[in-house]
């Protein structure tokens, strides 16, 4: 393999698992613009959604053969149905505390984490899962010398059209001014007459959807699921968050993309036992010189 | 004031009761030093009576039970547990004129460092009169001491690291016994591999625990002595445990022009490598390490594992009578299947039962001693210990291929 190539090869694996980071960093950073919650349980809203994937494409293999159509039922059934799940959590385990303490809804929030992978643990004996399908992972389209595989490509144009979408949902819609207005104040939204409970759940719901395509990814592209997956999964797209500045949805896509590239990269020049450290020196130099991450605001606090 | 004294006094007498209680609690599990006299156990006159002195041998077995590693655990308890069935419906083990039943006493260990000495603590109090298991060799290699301590004969059925053969002879725990063919005797398989299919450049994945670790400096000792048979490429790759994406690892692998991937660890992390070898380009061979034996990996890798090379334990299926062997695992553990130790394990105890009818008393010193010059002809070959290290002294290593989805013995060692 030429240099070259094996350059373009780490950038796109870069960038695929940057798109993952990038999918569950934006639920963090809604959930945390909108009422500023760190949402711990998010990291295993991604697993859930790989593990309903794994069970509905059991099933829909069954009609439509193992291949990409039972993967995108899956998807779609994994979208919903994770996406309501958050939203009767945030119902009934973080709404009667949005005016409590922020510690407090912290630690509701650490305890959702533990329920969902425990839930997960029980149900699966602890043992990991393997996803087994038709598709072909190793084939490709060349691109020059470069090659690259049809299931990044994918991922790649799954990940870049909701972000687009996702985009102009927040920038061209009115449930999209309304979230934004939540995240800058809450009270007079009410005043204003939007229902703030309803477009907050809105929030979760897409949030969670979008962790739970990560999950489908991460079975097509992985293969092998377990309970634990979401952890740190969790934490890193967490960070990738914080560095893109959290509460801010551009933020959150460039900050997955930026660790998934600096992962690659790291691997690449430093090896991978390195890749780790060589990761996240460069994301705490980066917070010492703008500590807000890349594109967050700082905030301002009227009295 | 008088309060806070009366409070004060009260804390103090409670600390002190509950410490008082925790000591007396110990009995007779020999907290005293190193076992030079006659073992834990009391009466020197007559015959050596077993701690709970009933007339039945308490075997502490130290596997996981939970975690990753759980059904190779389990796995290991159910073959124990069928050995010892079968040894005291026969009659039990006959030291001297005295006869002793067997009856286990699991402790889980998790294949963790901390829980693995919590465990240990757990064995040594609970009276018992040897012990058997070790799956992780991490997570082994501390309780060495902690049984050496209580005086307690440790037959170390499946973890097989080199740095536990060190322990033996740099340490003076010499009351550890290694069943399982250790570390450099896995490398000689892989060499005859290498030599046999003619690879010229291997890389090395390990997970950077103490087994697949040891893995990795036996190779990287072979190919400075110029043993290995091939090139080392692609430098030190690890993997951390349960890690997902492995694709810029891949990506290096391919660059070094490697055709033959040796991948150190456990079973689950072992498929994801594999799929994510296959799914990255790489279109080499792949060799995985003992610790993947399991039926579980040719069918969890699929399409993707064909033509995986495995290093393994004899497994079932390969031993002489392994319908035999098989049939009756399956009558007494509801159809389930022996996994790739249970042969190892079920020994373990037939093991256990040759060197104390050879010594002729329970008694530490003479099972030790037995233990230490036997020559014992178990289901999966010959069991006898190297002098110094008390390795097993004939590799009973086997070269597996998955074909099919199914493992399929190549070659035995």
């Amino acid at each position: 393999m030429s240099l070259a190539q094996v350059w373009f090869e780490q950038l796109m694996n870069g960038l695929v698992l940057g798109s993952f980071y990038a999918l569950i960093a934006l639920g963090y950073s809604m959930v945390y613009g909108i009422i500023k919650l760190l949402n711990f349980a998010h990291g295993d809203i991604y697993m859930w959604g790989s593990f309903v994937t794994l069970f509905i494409f059991g099933y829909a293999s069954v009609v439509v053969g193992s291949g990409w159509a039972a993967v995108l039922l899956g998807m779609i059934t994994a979208m919903i149905f994770m996406g309501l799940v958050a939203f009767f959590i945030q119902r009934f385990a973080y709404r009667p505390l949005f005016d409590a303490p922020r510690l407090s809804l912290l630690i509701t929030a650490i305890g959702v984490s533990m329920i969902l992978y425990n839930l997960m643990m029980v149900l699966t004996n602890g043992e990991y899962k393997f996803f087994n399908s038709d598709i072909n992972v190793a084939a490709g389209i060349a691109i020059g010398p470069f090659t690259l595989t049809y299931v990044k490509l994918i991922m790649l144009i799954i990940t870049a059209v909701l972000m687009i979408s996702l985009s102009l949902f927040i920038n061209r819609t009115i449930w999209g001014k309304a979230m934004r207005g939540i995240a800058q104040d809450k009270n007079t939204c009410r005043l204003m007459g939007i229902n703030v409970n309803k477009i907050i759940g809105l929030t979760f719901f897409i949030g969670s959807a979008l962790a739970a395509v990560a999950g489908c990814m991460a079975c097509v592209y992985y293969g092998s699921l377990h309970y634990f997956m979401g952890y740190i999964m969790g934490i890193k797209a967490f960070t990738a968050a914080v560095i893109g500045g959290i509460g801010s949805i551009p933020g959150a896509m460039l900050g997955g993309i930026l660790l998934g590239l600096l992962e690659a990269v790291g691997t690449q020049v430093i090896g991978s036992a390195w890749k780790d450290v060589f990761a996240f020196v460069i994301l705490i130099i980066m917070l010492i010189f703008k500590p807000t991450g890349m594109m967050g605001k700082t905030e301002i606090e009227r009295m | 004031m008088s309060r806070k004294w009366l409070f004060l006094v009260i804390m103090v007498l409670a600390i002190g009761l509950v410490a008082f209680a925790g000591c007396a609690d110990k009995g007779g599990s020999g907290t005293t030093a190193p076992p030079a006299q006659t073992g834990g156990n009391e009466t020197p006159a007559a015959a050596p009576a077993d701690k709970d002195g009933n007339g039945v041998l308490k075997i502490g077995v130290l596997v996981p039970t939970t975690g990753s590693e759980a059904t190779y655990g389990q796995d290991m308890i159910n073959s124990y547990q069928l050995a010892a069935d079968e040894i005291n419906d026969a009659g039990g083990i006959k030291a001297g004129d005295v006869s002793y039943t067997l009856e286990l006493y699991p402790q889980d260990d998790a294949c963790d460092t901390a829980q693995a000495s919590t465990a240990a603590s757990k064995i040594v109090s609970g009276d018992v009169d040897f012990v058997v298991g070790g799956y992780c060799s991490g997570a082994t290699t501390p309780t060495l001491t902690q049984f050496y301590d209580a005086g307690l004969i440790f037959l170390i059925t499946a973890a097989n690291s080199t740095v536990l053969g060190d322990a033996v002879s740099n340490d003076g725990y010499d009351q550890t016994f290694i069943i399982n063919a250790s570390g450099d005797k896995q490398i000689e398989t892989l060499e005859y591999l290498i030599s046999d299919k003619g690879f010229t450049k291997m890389a090395i994945i390990h997970q950077g625990d103490d087994f697949t670790q040891n893995l990795y400096n036996i190779c990287t000792q072979e190919s400075n002595a110029g043993e290995l048979g091939c090139e080392l490429v692609a430098g030190e790759q690890v993997m951390e445990k349960g890690a997902a994406d492995v694709s810029a690892i891949v990506t290096s692998i391919k660059q070094a022009g490697t055709d033959l991937v040796f991948f150190c660890g456990y079973y689950a992390d072992a498929t994801n490598v594999i799929k994510q070898l296959r799914s990255g380009g790489y279109t080499g061979d792949i060799c995985v390490s003992d610790g993947c034996s399991d039926p579980n990996l040719a069918t969890a890798s699929g399409k993707e594992g064909e033509g995986v090379w495995v290093l393994s334990p004899p497994m079932a299926e390969v031993i002489e009578n392994s319908e035999e062997y098989i049939a009756k695992y399956a009558a007494k553990f509801n159809g389930a299947t022996p996994r790739a130790y249970s042969t190892l394990a079920y020994d373990t105890i037939y093991l256990l039962q040759a060197g104390i009818e050879a010594a002729g008393t329970i008694e530490y010193e003479a099972v030790r001693q037995a233990l230490a010059g036997i020559e014992y002809q178990g289901i999966e070959g010959t069991i006898s210990f190297s002098e110094d290290r008390h390795e097993r002294s004939i590799s009973n290593f086997l070269l597996v291929q998955i074909q099919s989805e199914k493992l399929v013995m190549v070659h035995a060692m």
